[in-house]
């Protein structure tokens, strides 16, 4: 066990310096360069926090769209194993045609709108606020 | 390679290409955007017969990468052609074509004064008559693109689209997410049995740009000052081009104008209907809406595997890898219940 600050402490710190004292203190290419830097490291402290939740939703979710039994995962690692494994099984699926109509296809688009929304919680919340926005949708309340 | 080898070497290059008694390149630098690809910038002395003249040009250099039919030549060529036929593009000088003497193939052109930045464009007071022209003059400037003759300007070697343009692009898609991605995007799949359902057919084959977008064009206040980025030229669909000015990426968050980020899908293609003598089939263009998405999307991955595989390691590829996710959130609001 590591003592604080924690990861995402650290990653935090690390990108706020990166935000104030050395983007302003550049200008042109290096600085849209460091920027991304700032946001590569304010994705890593998201995906730190929620991963962990949104991989064993979607895992559970996927289980149940496919007609399997409920998966007794614990670490990260197989959960990501058992995602991959599971969302390609829907992939061929839907290669197949069967979530063309009905009610698959209704069931299908509210997984996978959900798995592409937790993405986006973590890679660009900003976009999935507008999204919600312009969709009329209430305000993401899960951050 | 290093800046100042590249720039020594190419001075080389200049004066036996040119027929120069001398070449002298100064302020070398690498300019912002092209992520994959290198663009820098330099002021060239170039002296004949005891003249000397300054020229402003741009190196465009290409080091590797997973490479979605790149070619310099290619592009080389049809920049030329776009500019005999009157594009406002910038004129290309010379070509590298065997990549030995910077190690990659390149060619140089003549830089074009102006802005490239997108969110500029979109924010900034300096450009609000730009804001006001450019869906007009984009929609003009594809019409004139798309009557560009293949055949008279020998640019019967981009590859072709047979039968059916939609169908040829979607598979060549396909496929290159089947080679490409690391994990499944059911999104994706969704997308392409929603595409395969409505194939549009191929009315007329056309020069296409292949990467028209804001982003892609140097602007100053009044508006386009020229077209860049034809890399992904190939003769197909026209209705392509139109599509991907529509793609969401490519309006930089001004999500209320589709165009660019500028205007409504209806104003640019009754502009584009009045220039070009062919009404837009408002259904072909959504198809075509849909697939740039998703090749968008495909496009991210791609770029993220450049870095991942160690082509090319940057932390800009590698945070475009996390990009996909935004495609994948668009092609569900538009392919749902349609």
């Amino acid at each position: 066990m590591q003592d604080r600050p924690t990861a995402v402490e650290l990653l935090e710190a690390a990108a706020e310096f990166v935000e104030r004292e050395i983007v302003p203190a550049i200008q042109g290419a290096r600085q849209f360069q460091v920027r991304v830097v700032a946001n590569v490291m304010r994705i890593a402290a998201r995906e730190m926090h929620l991963e962990d939740p949104a991989v064993r939703a979607e895992v559970r979710a996927l289980a149940e769209l496919l007609g399997h039994e409920k998966p007794h995962l614990h670490s990260l690692d197989d959960l990501h194993a058992a995602a991959i494994k599971l969302n390609g099984e829907l992939s061929e699926r839907i290669r197949a045609g069967e979530a063309d109509a009905g009610d698959f296809r209704a069931r299908t688009l509210r997984v996978v709108r959900q798995a592409v929304e937790d993405k986006l919680r973590v890679a660009n919340p900003r976009y999935l606020e507008a999204d919600f926005a312009a969709r009329g949708k209430a305000t993401d309340q899960t951050n | 390679m290093e800046p100042g080898e590249i720039a020594r070497r190419l001075e080389e290059f200049i004066r036996d290409n040119g027929g120069f008694d001398r070449v002298a390149i100064e302020n070398f630098r690498r300019m912002a955007g092209g992520a994959s690809r290198e663009i820098w910038s330099f002021d060239a002395e170039l002296t004949r017969g005891g003249k000397t003249a300054r020229r402003g040009l741009v190196l465009r250099r290409d080091p590797g990468a997973h490479k979605i039919d790149t070619s310099r030549s290619a592009e080389f060529r049809v920049l030329r052609a776009a500019h005999l036929e009157g594009v406002p593009v910038p004129e290309v000088l010379w070509l590298g074509e065997d990549a030995s003497a910077l190690d990659a193939p390149f060619f140089v052109m003549e830089r074009v004064a102006g802005e490239t930045i997108a969110r500029r464009l979109l924010r900034d007071e300096e450009y609000a008559p730009a804001r006001k022209d450019m869906p007009a003059q984009l929609a003009e400037i594809l019409a004139r693109i798309h009557r560009i003759d293949p055949k008279r300007h020998k640019l019967d070697f981009l590859a072709a689209p047979g039968d059916n343009a939609a169908l040829t692009e979607v598979r060549r898609y396909e496929d290159n997410l089947r080679k490409l991605a690391l994990e499944p995007h059911p999104a994706f799949e969704l997308t392409f049995r929603w595409l395969l359902g409505r194939i549009p057919k191929t009315p007329r084959t056309t020069l296409v740009h292949g990467d028209y977008r804001i982003g892609n064009v140097i602007f100053g206040p009044e508006g386009v000052r020229s077209v860049l980025d034809w890399e992904l030229a190939h003769l197909g669909d026209p209705m392509e081009d139109i599509g991907w000015m529509c793609v969401r990426a490519w309006r930089f968050g001004n999500d209320h104008k589709p165009v660019g980020g500028l205007g409504t899908r209806e104003e640019f293609f009754a502009a584009y209907a009045q220039a070009s003598g062919v009404a837009v089939d408002p259904e072909a263009a959504r198809f075509w809406e849909v697939f740039g998405n998703l090749r968008w999307g495909i496009i991210t991955i791609s770029q993220a595997r450049t870095h991942i595989d160690g082509f090319v390691k940057s932390v800009e590829l590698a945070s475009i890898g996390r990009r996909t996710a935004e495609t994948e959130l668009e092609l569900l609001n538009l392919i749902e219940g349609a």
